[in-house]
């Protein structure tokens, strides 16, 4: 049927330009989903790999992503499900591909106090428990509201908000007592 | 009622509204201690800015970026990271510099021997840029060049060994140069499917030109800010 087929040529093309427009917003996305990768999994080199696994779900799974709903969080959560399932599996790979040089440095350019400094940000982020230090990454450095933060997490904001209090007061201790 | 902790914390990120937010601003204004705390947050968010923030500058690994482009021969074929050098090149005629040479397959042999004899000028040793093409790869932008230049630069990027490339294309010809110690160094010619040289034409083969550009790109093209600073630079 003439209707029919048109429709379908319809609904193929604009399929065609959704495929399209996805791996271009996740290509826009892509220097925040690593910055989060890398905080974490603590490396540079982890962080990638994080990242990598990421885009290789987020692609197989691409038709579950509700146009209109927000790509970052959607992709976020995917990652954040990934390290879960990572070190739940036991595969840590951090255990093994850790390279403190890297590692800490990750960002670090300039002078050697600056040098210090990032990299005693990092330690103190590797000293909390991952769901501290997700909460943190989430509203400190990706600047979500609690209440966005908390949909990617999975958890009430109440939970988030005591999580994200008790990781930076321990941030600020450890800091602190490190300048 | 007191402030908890979360609510100072939650105050220090602007999460705060309405009744809430009023109410710990008076106990923040009453209590020096509080006030502190909020600093402290603050501080702490000024330091994790500072040391996250460069992180989206660093560029992304080309084996993250390749994962979002589709492969060339499916429908939807398009080199995602170079979507914006081709909108800005545009697809305008440009003159038929090189129409005679125009074939459906040139050999490569054929492709060289193109950039080596015109203008009567200076001879480029074998393998680079002659007068002309040079001159285009020298002085040419991207984002400024005419629509009528005989050489359009379709992009320009960085390669493995740290040199400056250029992509461009004439009329049914183009390829890929890179700057070196002795000249502009042809490393990929091709022969573009343009010899009917239609009004507007779509990027045939062009796009073997423009996957070859990305093969060899160590990150995405240079922006127009970019190429302005690499050509004051002389491209080295």
């Amino acid at each position: 049927m003439d209707e029919t087929d048109r429709q379908h040529r319809f609904i193929h093309a604009k399929a065609r330009n959704l495929t399209q427009g996805f791996e271009q917003q996740v290509l826009a996305l892509l220097p925040r989903l690593r910055r989060f990768a890398i905080g974490l999994a603590g490396s540079a080199a982890d962080g990638d790999d994080l990242c990598q696994m990421t885009l290789e779900r987020a692609l197989t799974r691409r038709e579950q992503w509700q146009e209109g709903t927000r790509l970052d969080s959607w992709m976020y959560r995917i990652m954040r499900n990934i390290l879960i399932d990572e070190k739940r599996a036991g595969a840590r790979r951090s255990q093994t591909f850790v390279d403190a040089d890297a590692g800490l440095s990750v960002g670090a350019e300039g002078a050697q106090e600056a040098h210090v400094e990032l990299s005693n940000v990092d330690r103190a982020m590797q000293q909390l428990p991952p769901d501290q230090r997700e909460a943190v990454l989430l509203v400190m450095v990706e600047g979500y509201a609690y209440k966005e933060a908390a949909e990617i997490v999975g958890c009430p904001v109440g939970t988030l908000n005591s999580r994200l209090v008790r990781g930076r007061d321990a941030l600020i201790e450890i800091l602190g007592a490190e300048a | 009622m007191s402030v908890t902790k979360e609510m100072i914390a939650a105050y220090a990120d602007s999460q705060l509204t309405g009744e809430e937010l009023v109410r710990v601003e008076a106990a923040i204004a009453a209590d020096p201690a509080l006030a502190h705390e909020v600093e402290a947050h603050r501080a702490l968010k000024g330091t994790l800015d500072a040391h996250y923030a460069p992180l989206l500058d660093q560029p992304v690994p080309s084996r993250l970026t390749e994962m979002l482009h589709p492969q060339p021969d499916t429908e939807s074929a398009e080199i995602v990271s170079f979507a914006a050098a081709r909108q800005k090149r545009g697809l305008a005629p440009v003159v038929r510099r090189w129409a005679p040479l125009a074939g459906p397959a040139l050999a490569a042999s054929l492709v060289l021997a193109l950039w080596q004899p015109w203008q009567g000028g200076g001879i480029a040793p074998e393998g680079y840029a002659e007068t002309q093409l040079a001159s285009a790869l020298d002085t040419q932008l991207v984002a400024e060049q005419g629509r009528d230049a005989q050489t359009r630069i379709l992009l320009s990027f960085e390669n493995s060994d740290g040199q400056f490339c250029r992509a461009f294309r004439g009329n049914d010809t183009g390829g890929i140069a890179c700057r070196d110690d002795t000249g502009w160094k042809l490393e990929r010619q091709f022969g573009l499917d343009g010899a009917q040289a239609t009004e507007f034409r779509q990027a045939g083969s062009e796009s073997d030109l423009m996957a070859a550009a990305q093969d060899m790109a160590v990150s995405g093209a240079l922006d127009a800010e970019g190429e302005a600073v690499a050509k004051q630079q002389g491209w080295r």
